[in-house]
């Protein structure tokens, strides 16, 4: 059976993706409060990559509001107007508490992208990633624009390659908490831990389908490592690759009937495809001549996008971030003679977290696929690395 | 861009203030609902599976006796997983060794520092296995044999140069106890 792989590695400037000029004048009302909502919004709009800050008499959209501190919460109005129409196309009042008001000021984001762009934003959405702790890795979560991380596994043992249930709720995960690598599952808001897959030999990779019923993995307990299937609550293991070579870093489609992986099968890993019970895989990647890691987009319904397959290749040494091209071949994204590695979408597929690692130190990086525009998120002491891009709400 | 209300020195702080006493009740705070626990970290992960098949798994090892085979350890080309033939007379030292004796062992597979961690992890298993698969050749038992890849985490030389890369792509026999 022959399979299709729906990529698009190019894409197109067209008049959709211009940015739209947005002024945010400000918020009246308690200094602090107003200077940091302000501060979370310019920074949100920004990294939506659909807007360009601008002084209002530039400006498409001009963001006007008020804070208000009453009885211990504070209160948000915010209003914003098309100028050309004096069209007010947001109004409304937002509340929280003091420790919340970035949360609020990331709904108001999504709000503004939601009804100026006609797209899910993801202002509200977390990222989870690989702290070195001394001789240890741990697991953490922050939100997407860097800040707020907080510490998830405290094992002091190697916890790493995180990835998301699609409801947000659970980390899969490899851990070496038990000496061997075996693949847990945290429930975040239950804080309960269980294991996964404990075989003999290697077990990592693990990522759940989109519809969150299967979970794909690698593991070596028959032989070198290979590409499985299990269901999410366990049992149903089957086997989809059968080669000398070692299959891993399994990563689902958007529809969840293919899954892309790695097998260097035929020398230097290269990425193939794989129909979800087994068959003949399909390789998609001849060059350059080391792709790794490879992450599958999956736009919300109503995206301008379609799906694209991010890779790790490397090239003269270095590791660059690049999208699948459809016949072969990769363009790179991010090639800067720096290491970037472990590229992971974002729920919109425009925006991807990667890894840069320089001087032997890893950041974690936004990248705008779209514009090119590459941000980097605040520093974490000890390095960030492996990180996974979380579902929207 | 960066608010000028979160500098980099309060992340690092907060990272930094991170133990094992205030984190979990962060977590707690944060993730979950109170629950009796432990003080000084989070709970220890069930004793028994939720059903799901855990299989045979070889000794485990705890800290494990890395001493008796150290010059043994094999040492593999970048990118490669195969045994060079330079290496075989160590696996056959090994292989005589256990022969004579009856202890198991767990050979880890390591990979150096460069390339992506995950894909290292199987490189690190393909390593790992390769010298398993050397051992069974020459006669010693599957069953004594298991495996654990750490890709590039356990460096012996963490040096960013040649001489520690190739240190560091190795296969290390190791006895359980």
């Amino acid at each position: 059976m022959m399979m299709v792989v729906t990529v698009q590695a190019q894409v197109t400037v067209s008049r959709n993706f211009l940015k739209k000029g947005f002024a945010v004048t400000g918020f009246g009302g308690d200094a602090s409060v107003a200077g940091q909502v302000a501060g979370v919004l310019k920074n949100d709009l920004h990294l939506s990559g659909y807007f360009e800050i601008k002084p209002a008499a530039e400006a498409d959209y001009v963001q006007q509001g008020n804070v208000r501190v009453q009885g211990g919460m504070d209160y948000v109005d915010c209003m914003v107007t098309l100028k050309a129409s004096n069209k007010v196309i947001l109004s409304k009042t937002y509340q929280g508490s003091a420790q919340d008001l970035r949360r609020v000021t990331h709904q108001i984001t999504d709000d503004i992208v939601q009804a100026i762009m006609n797209q899910r934003g993801i202002a509200r959405t977390k990222i989870a990633f690989v702290l070195s702790h001394g001789n240890a890795k741990e697991l953490a979560v922050m939100d997407y624009d860097g800040y707020n991380a907080r510490q998830v596994t405290y094992d002091k043992s190697i916890s790493v390659r995180p990835r998301w249930s699609p409801d947000g709720h659970k980390i899969i995960y490899t851990s070496y908490l038990q000496t061997f690598p075996d693949v847990l599952e945290a429930d975040l808001y239950t804080h309960q831990r269980r294991r996964v897959a404990g075989y003999p030999g290697l077990n990592t990779g693990a990522e759940f389908s989109p519809d969150g019923q299967t979970i794909a993995l690698t593991l070596s307990k028959d032989g070198n490592p290979a590409l499985y299937t299990m269901n999410a609550g366990g049992g149903g293991l089957l086997r989809l690759t059968h080669t000398k070579g070692a299959a891993s870093s399994p990563t689902w489609s958007p529809d969840g009937s293919e899954i892309a992986y790695v097998s260097d099968d035929q020398g230097s890993p290269q990425v193939y495809v794989i129909g979800r019970n087994g068959g003949e895989p399909q390789r998609l990647t001849r060059s350059p001549s080391y792709n790794t890691e490879p992450n599958w987009s999956h736009p919300p319904a109503g995206s301008d996008l379609k799906p694209m397959l991010a890779v790790t290749s490397r090239v003269g040494g270095k590791f660059q971030i690049g999208i699948y091209d459809g016949s072969g071949g990769v363009v790179p994204k991010v090639a800067d003679g720096a290491d970037n590695e472990d590229p992971s979408w974002a729920p919109d597929g425009r925006h991807l977290v990667f890894a840069k690692t320089a001087n032997w130190r890893s950041r974690l990086y936004l990248l705008d696929v779209v514009t090119g525009d590459q941000v980097e998120l605040p520093s974490i002491e000890g390095g960030a690395s492996e990180p996974a891009w979380g579902p929207g709400l | 861009m960066r608010s000028k209300f979160f500098s980099t020195a309060i992340i690092v702080a907060l990272i930094g203030t991170l133990n094992l006493t205030t984190g979990c009740a962060w977590w707690h705070k944060h993730f979950g609902p109170k629950t009796n626990q432990t003080a000084g970290g989070p709970p220890p992960l069930p004793g028994t599976d939720t059903g799901i098949q855990m299989g045979e798994r070889g000794p485990m090892t705890g800290g494990g006796d890395h001493k008796t085979f150290a010059a043994q350890t094999v040492y593999f080309d970048y990118d490669s997983a195969k045994i060079k033939p330079s290496e075989v007379s160590k696996v056959e030292a090994v292989a005589s060794a256990l022969k004579s004796g009856s202890q198991n062992i767990v050979v880890e597979g390591h990979t150096d520092e460069r390339g992506t961690a995950e894909y290292n992890r199987a490189l690190g298993e393909r390593r790992a296995q390769a010298a398993r698969e050397e051992l069974i050749h020459l006669g010693v038992a599957a069953s004594r044999i298991t495996t654990i890849s750490y890709g590039k985490e356990r460096p012996v030389d963490p040096t960013h140069d040649d001489t520690a890369w190739s240190r560091n792509r190795r296969a290390e026999f190791v006895i359980s106890q």
